[in-house]
């Protein structure tokens, strides 16, 4: 079964672009005196998921509750499809769909009354309530399980349960803050294929994850955050290209010329090789490759292209 | 400043508080067995008790039954109690463990509303806990074991309803400042204890001493207790309940955007 997401939302504002449905500009929030979100600015359109990327504490969280307005940002703005998100925080509020990291259903009702319940939370009211409950319980595979307590539910369903929630009133952007996490593979790629369809209806996405294949298939953009700034965006092609490198050479960490090798890493400017159970990843552009190649022509070791673990890798380690 | 108590009457507050209901009305057979329960208890304990032993005391220069005197401050405690209650120990609940504040913050529904919500259903079930105990008192009435105004009962209604809201904005501001489930000891022992006897709830207050005086005339609870024994005993309207509602009116006033102030602090995170 599909749907048409976009139904009975409020009229968007007036300078509303075409199909842009988050601009969000020089974003700053501040917890005791630290600067946790520092001047990131997002966008994401319709038929798009923009993913976030960063460790434990780059304030992929952080911007992600400004967007959808639990936290108020120090600066900045936030337009949700035209409408100012402080501004006008009902009409914004009535567009955008939160599925959070916790679990925040309501375990006093059903599976069926956790949906109708929480469309109660938004004006105008959704259209067509029943319909629209039977029609996301039938989508997410929950209509076995719909007079059931969500707490009785495995991890995999209680996440569509999430989803579903966040879809019940039609929103045109979703956000989703570490959908998978937790899950077993099944379950995940359950999710993925929920998030790619809802993609291709229209839904604007923005997502925040650790898997690195989850963000690699899903996004179309990358925002890559490091300690609250933007470190890196665009496609995880150019992304990776921007930030780790075109080639990783990966070798043991007990080669002989290990040593050696670190010596020339740091000669190039690149600080310390990464370490991965005792094998080493560098990441090298063309021409430093062929530099080393010819510098160690005995060692052994492979050439592979780069993944967003490298970029995480990266990111971990100081500048 | 005013939109923080115009936020009382937005529908976001009205669904928050619409959810509680929902909740209630599930269990409410259960959920109603306390108020039920436990003024039968407290009557046949100390009233019919406790009363064989002192069944008469001086109120106000009279005598005056001990059940006669006990009923009008149960009334009392029971929407102090019931409300306090909730906007601590349930409003904590929700808010730390359920996490179904974060789940309404990501609505049109905002912290003001939550709050709102909240304190809103605590007075809620204030007054309908004390209608339930009116009505266990009224049967007791009816036994020939109590003899009071009985109509005057609704007319305390509204009072016990804005007492449910003054003590809810109370408990909200212990669910904000108490750092685990663990410490809820400290606002039982330091408010609901000492609050909850020395108003004359259980036993007259009237020592003579300079300090009770100041302690009764700042004490709203008091004030109420007092206020709707008179109201039940005499059927006279006095100023004890214009004391108690203006003092219950200064507490929403002060604690309201108190409570916004360290619960946006608790739950956002912001200072």
């Amino acid at each position: 079964m599909t749907t048409s997401l976009p139904a009975d939302e409020p009229a968007a504002g007036p300078a509303a672009p075409a199909r842009l449905v988050l601009e969000a500009a020089d974003l700053v929030k501040r917890f005791a005196g630290r600067c946790v979100v520092d001047q990131v600015s997002l966008r994401c359109q319709g038929g798009e998921v923009l993913g976030l990327l960063g460790a434990n504490g780059a304030g992929k969280t952080t911007t992600l509750r400004m967007c959808y307005g639990f936290l108020e940002p120090d600066a900045g703005s936030i337009r949700i499809a035209g409408l100012d998100r402080i501004a006008q925080p009902d009409g914004a509020a009535r567009l955008v769909g939160v599925c959070t990291q916790d679990e925040t259903f309501d375990t006093d009702f059903s599976v069926s009354d956790n949906l109708l319940r929480f469309s109660r939370y938004f004006r105008p009211r959704p259209a067509g309530l029943e319909e629209r409950v039977a029609e996301l319980l039938a989508r997410f595979d929950l209509a076995r399980y719909a007079d059931a307590k969500p707490d009785t539910l495995s991890g995999g369903y209680r996440r569509r349960l999430m989803i579903a929630r966040a879809l019940v009133h039609r929103p045109r952007l979703l956000f989703l803050d570490e959908p998978t996490t937790g899950l077993d593979p099944q379950a995940r790629v359950a999710v993925w294929e929920l998030v790619d369809q809802l993609r291709r209806e229209g839904l604007a996405i923005v997502l925040t994850t650790h898997y690195m294949d989850e963000a690699e298939r899903l996004s179309d953009r990358l925002l890559v955050l490091r300690e609250g700034r933007v470190v890196a965006e665009g496609t995880p092609r150019s992304v990776l290209g921007d930030v780790v490198g075109e080639h990783v050479v990966v070798l043991s960490g007990r080669d002989p010329a290990a040593a050696a090798v670190r010596e020339w890493v740091r000669e190039e400017g690149l600080g310390d090789p990464a370490e991965v159970l005792g094998t080493w990843h560098v990441a090298l552009d063309g021409p430093r490759l062929a530099r080393f190649s010819e510098r160690f022509p005995g060692l052994r070791f492979e050439v592979r292209t780069p993944t967003l673990d490298d970029l995480f890798l990266r990111l971990a380690r100081r500048p | 400043m005013t939109g923080r108590y115009l936020a009382a009457f937005h529908w976001q507050s009205r669904a928050v508080l619409g959810r509680h209901l929902a909740v209630y009305l599930r269990n409410w057979h259960t959920a109603a067995l306390p108020p039920i329960l436990e003024p039968i208890i407290l009557l046949l304990a100390f009233g019919v008790g406790l009363g064989t032993y002192i069944s008469e005391i001086q109120w106000r220069g009279q005598p005056l039954s001990y059940l006669a005197y006990l009923a009008p401050g149960m009334l009392a405690y029971t929407a102090f109690m019931t409300a306090f209650f909730q906007a601590l120990f349930a409003a904590y609940i929700r808010m730390h463990y359920q996490k179904t504040w974060e789940g309404q913050l990501t609505t049109q529904v905002r912290l003001e509303h939550v709050v709102w919500g909240e304190a809103l259903w605590a007075a809620t079930l204030g007054t309908a806990y004390s209608l339930i105990v009116t009505l266990v008192l009224a049967g007791f009435g009816v036994a020939g074991w109590l003899d009071l105004h009985w109509g005057w009962a609704l007319l305390a209604l509204p009072l016990l309803f804005l007492a449910s809201l003054a003590f809810a904005t109370l408990g909200l501001l212990f669910t904000a400042v108490v750092p685990s489930i663990d410490h809820m000891n400290i606002p039982f022992f330091l408010v609901i204890m000492p609050l909850g006897f020395a108003s004359s709830t259980y036993f007259p207050m009237e020592t003579g001493s300079p300090w009770a005086l100041v302690w009764l005339t700042l004490n709203p609870l008091h004030h109420l207790a007092e206020g709707v024994r008179i109201l039940l005993v005499t059927g006279d309207l006095n100023l004890h309940l214009v004391a108690a509602a203006a003092l219950f009116l200064l507490m929403i006033l002060v604690l309201v955007p108190v409570d916004f102030r360290l619960l946006r602090r608790r739950v956002l995170g912001e200072g």
